[in-house]
């Protein structure tokens, strides 16, 4: 394989792992709650993942699980922050606290145990397509869902009633309570889901790519994930765009490594948040801010 | 005879409601207690679901942080990085900035300790070194900070996401120095830098190995508490953090404002990393800071981003931390269900808290 088609290859599985807290952290600062647990959810998502897969054989049953446990987490926060009024980015930080506790406890009987990773499924003609075929159309079933999700999110936000309402909540939540809906259910629900596609992300992690469990082994993609939602100013593609960016960085890191380039590792390993930085603060810069209402004030963006 | 000036009659909204403070009341006393009450009982029932003795938890851990004098003096060191951090996240507060970078401003305040004081420690007399070297930890730890600083004054990124992730970066840096240019040959496996010259480590003050970084954090604590609330700089601060319209109405300086708290901020933790290094770990090893500089941002907000309440709160934290040593030793469990613990204690504060009028 020509060193493109490598890079692409590893890029891919990373840059889903990235995308699906994205997408999920996403849909929550539509509603207005910004969510740092997010890092807190994909560890839990990992570790569920794991440990469902080693108890029942059944790695689908690990992926739901990680998903519940994802959403378990999200749901402590949007009940601290949505029904207490409790401060955002402190409440996030400590959902990730108590998160890297429990799993840190709870995971230690499993380290050093190795599951299988989700199975690369191959499809027939895309898979063939030379140069990036075998990087895009040869993986597990967690990375084809995510190609449909970030589109169907996007139809879900432009197109639903239900997306126009949590979309409002974020900028004129009076608004959506006069129109019917219930703005507090739609951000408590919008975070739990958020929640659940980070926990999506710790399975990829943890199922789709190692196959093993290793305490904090998200290394702040959680919190990456929510610098991708500000540079991709908030849309579903956006996100996308983002997600791979930073696979691709990842990638690269660890492909000028194999290659035996003489680049320091750790330096290299710098290299996905350096780049992550970088954009995020050329687009806050240089782009239009359409921040929902509601963030600007949460992460303190204007003065 | 002086003209009357017409009666204003203020309007009955506009006046301050007066009320009883809210922790004096009954209802919200017993609410408070109770919660934390819970948050203990979760947290020894997950102690016990592990395999611990409830009995043992509380002797274990009063053991390993207060009971000796030995345990004592190692919680009052582990308070100073986590006191530096949550100071560093008390000053930008004041400005409205979210400074949650604390640990990467320790770990560069400890990187650039051990360079200097690799570098100086035998060639320049013991206290000149000395002072360099801790100078070069807060410096260090300004510039970090600064960064975050500047992309947020300058390029309107948000400060809190930016300073997050440079705590990655830094971490990366800093196992970069350990394994390459600073490796100790003599480390057995382990990976290390080169132990500082015995000239540019802090002096046992007590046989139990308590050492001054613990005096120079109180110092801090209270300089910072007068800085903030004691200056015209800490009340522009204030200003600024509070109505940034009214600031600019005002035409306060705001750029150096928001750079100068972010700076004093960093240099804060970047002294935390340095007084670590040289007082408790005489060399840069992986892990140093272990989540210090996180636990300081939430000690910061148990205080209420108040200067002398957040460096209370650290020392409570630290102890939390440290008591995990004996929840390992005594009662078999893993030394990061004290994460659990900690956790715990502030997510029932934002639960039952008074909120800050925030909510969205």
């Amino acid at each position: 394989m020509n060193i493109v088609g490598e890079t692409l290859a590893t890029a891919i599985p990373g840059s889903v792992a990235l995308l699906y807290p994205s997408l999920g952290e996403l849909i929550s600062e539509r509603t207005g709650v910004t969510n740092l647990g997010t890092e807190g959810s994909m560890l839990s998502g990992a570790l569920a993942g794991i440990a469902v897969t080693l108890a029942t054989g059944n790695p689908v049953l690990g992926v739901l699980a990680a998903a519940v446990a994802g959403a378990a987490c999200a749901a402590v926060h949007a009940l601290a922050v949505v029904l207490r009024g409790a401060n955002q980015l402190a409440s996030g930080l400590v959902i990730w606290f108590l998160a890297l506790g429990v799993t840190s406890v709870l995971g230690s009987p499993l380290n050093g145990k190795i599951v299988d990773p989700l199975p690369a499924l191959r499809i027939p003609v895309l898979a063939s397509i030379p140069g990036i075929g075998p990087a895009l159309f040869d993986q597990n079933a967690l990375v084809y869902a995510a190609y449909l999700l970030a589109p169907a999110i996007w139809l879900f936000l432009t197109y639903t009633r239900t997306g126009l309402a949590l979309r409002a909540t974020g900028e004129r939540p009076a608004v959506v309570f006069a129109g019917g809906h219930n703005p507090t259910a739609l951000r408590f629900s919008a975070t739990t889901v958020g929640g659940a596609l980070a926990g999506l992300g710790g399975a990829q992690l943890a199922l789709g790519i190692v196959g093993n469990w290793a305490n904090g082994m998200t290394n702040g993609y959680g919190f990456v994930a929510v610098a991708v939602v500000i540079f991709a100013r908030w849309t579903p593609l956006g996100v996308v765009a983002g997600s791979y960016l930073f696979g691709v960085a990842l990638a690269l890191a660890s492909v000028i490594q194999a290659n035996g380039i003489g680049v320091n590792q750790y330096l290299l390993d710098s290299l996905p948040y350096a780049v992550t930085i970088i954009v995020l603060v050329l687009v806050s810069r240089f782009g239009r801010s359409n921040a929902p209402e509601s963030q600007r004030d949460a992460l303190s963006e204007t003065v | 005879m002086s003209e009357q000036l017409p009666q204003v009659v203020t309007p009955v909204a506009a006046q301050p409601r007066l009320r009883m403070p809210a922790w004096l009341s009954w209802r919200r006393l017993a609410i408070v207690v109770g919660a934390y009450l819970a948050c203990v009982v979760v947290f020894a029932a997950f102690a016990a679901w592990q395999g611990a003795d409830p009995g043992t938890l509380l002797p274990a851990m009063l053991q390993s942080t207060v009971l000796n004098p030995t345990a004592l003096t190692q919680t009052l060191l582990r308070a100073v990085p986590i006191g530096f951090a949550a100071l560093a996240a008390v000053v930008p507060a004041r400005a409205g900035l979210v400074n949650v970078g604390a640990e990467g401003q320790l770990i560069m305040g400890a990187v650039a300790a051990t360079g200097v004081g690799l570098a100086v420690g035998t060639h320049v007399p013991g206290p000149l070194a000395l002072i360099a070297t801790v100078a070069a930890g807060g410096v260090a730890g300004a510039v970090w900070a600064g960064i975050s600083a500047v992309f947020r004054i300058w390029f309107r990124a948000a400060e809190s996401v930016t300073s997050l992730l440079l705590n990655f970066v830094a971490s990366d840096v800093m196992l970069f120095l350990i394994y390459e240019p600073w490796k100790d040959p003599a480390g057995s496996g382990q990976p290390q830098s080169r132990p500082l010259p015995g000239d540019v480590r802090l002096g046992d003050l007590t046989s139990t190995g308590l050492n001054a970084s613990v005096i120079v954090l109180a110092l801090a604590a209270v300089g910072v508490w007068l800085l903030l609330r004691r200056t015209g700089w800490g009340f522009a601060l204030r200003v600024i953090g509070g109505n940034p319209e009214a600031a600019r109405r005002s035409a306060l300086p705001s750029w150096s404002l928001l750079l100068s708290a972010m700076l004093v901020g960093g240099l804060l933790a970047g002294l935390g990393g340095a007084l670590n290094l040289i007082g408790v770990e005489g060399q840069l090893r992986p892990g140093i800071t272990t989540t210090f500089g996180y636990v300081g941002f939430l000690a910061a907000f148990l205080g209420r981003n108040d200067a002398i309440r957040a460096t209370l709160a650290a020392l409570l934290f630290a102890a939390i931390a440290l008591s995990g040593n004996g929840l390992q030793l005594v009662a078999g469990l893993d030394g990061n269900i004290v994460n659990v613990l900690l956790g715990s204690i502030v997510l029932t504060m934002l639960l039952v808290g008074r909120t800050q009028g925030e909510r969205l």
